[in-house]
């Protein structure tokens, strides 16, 4: 048998460390590029019974976007707001630091707000190859002609959760519980190395 | 095989966790024979070939509960609804 451990694109990674910035994979030109961008702020809203379609309304008047009580992302420039559940969103700001107090104030009795700023790793993945990639791992169609920008979904990737929506044509954003990052970017390692996979999460976390 | 969720669209049955018959009702605590209709609701289940209703939980998509209605004898299932009625008391 071929001894295939000098392609092994996890070789010498500790399976319990988040795997370094670096080139996965195949030579030339990354199919696939995944950044971490700096966490922003987010909060979970939940209607209190009786009061989704008014909490759409307010998240929808409140941030100038287009939200509905269904799956999809509304993006903005001041916030983007993912549908998760019926009643249920996930609200995601790079400038409002104190997001859940500014909901709160919003929504008042008519929704739990709950502060969700470290519960998540946010993966941005860009690059053709990057339906190819999530297509090894979800259960759902991904396919870009049928999964188009805002569309979202809450669903499972290679065993693990995932929140995910497409941010425009070529980017895809996706929210993994902060504690499985190391697994899921293992995930992306091993799944992208065909395509050659970029990744860069140098970046710091806010601690 | 695979749910048509009423939130998230169709979706694999892997996804969901499933409870069981949704056709029972819980009896009346007070009720004279009471022992005896919690008997037969914890334990007592028909076997049905051919449609049938249950409770399944979208455990990793949107946490909610359905009522599902799937045929015994193919899978094949015909529709589903939220177990919970907007507005009504939780």
């Amino acid at each position: 048998m071929a001894d295939h451990s000098s392609h092994d694109p996890l070789a010498g990674l500790r399976f319990d460390r988040v795997p370094p910035s670096g080139t996965y994979g195949a030579d030339g030109e990354p199919g696939v590029t995944v950044t971490i961008p700096e966490t922003p702020f987010i909060a979970l809203v939940v209607a209190r019974n009786g009061f989704a379609e008014s909490v759409t309304g307010r998240l929808g008047r409140a941030f100038g976007l287009e939200v509905a009580d269904r799956t999809g992302a509304a993006i903005g420039a001041a916030a983007t707001v993912v549908g998760t559940g019926p009643g249920r969103f996930l609200v995601l700001s790079k400038t409002e630091p104190d997001l859940a107090g500014t909901l709160r104030a919003l929504l008042g009795s008519e929704a739990a707000v709950s502060e969700q700023d470290d519960a998540y790793v946010t993966f941005d993945l860009a690059g053709e190859k990057t339906p190819d990639l999530l297509a090894k791992g979800a259960l759902i169609d991904i396919d870009p002609r049928v999964f188009l920008p805002g569309d979202a979904a809450t669903t499972v990737i290679a065993h693990i959760g995932v929140t995910l929506w497409r941010v425009d044509e070529a980017t895809w954003r996706l929210l993994v519980a902060r504690s499985l990052e190391a697994s899921f970017t293992r995930f992306l390692i091993a799944s992208g190395a065909a395509f050659g996979l970029r990744l860069e999460n140098g970046t710091a976390g806010r601690g | 095989m695979r749910i048509p969720c009423p939130y998230c669209g169709e979706r694999d049955a892997h996804e969901f966790s499933y409870l069981g018959d949704a056709t029972l009702t819980r009896p009346d605590p007070a009720a004279a024979d009471a022992e005896q209709a919690f008997h037969d609701y914890v334990y007592l289940r028909d076997n049905p070939a051919g449609a049938h209703e249950e409770w399944w939980y979208h455990a990793n998509g949107c946490r909610q509960w359905l009522r599902v209605t799937r045929d015994t004898r193919t899978h094949a299932i015909s529709g589903a609804a939220p177990a919970r009625k907007s507005g009504e008391p939780a």
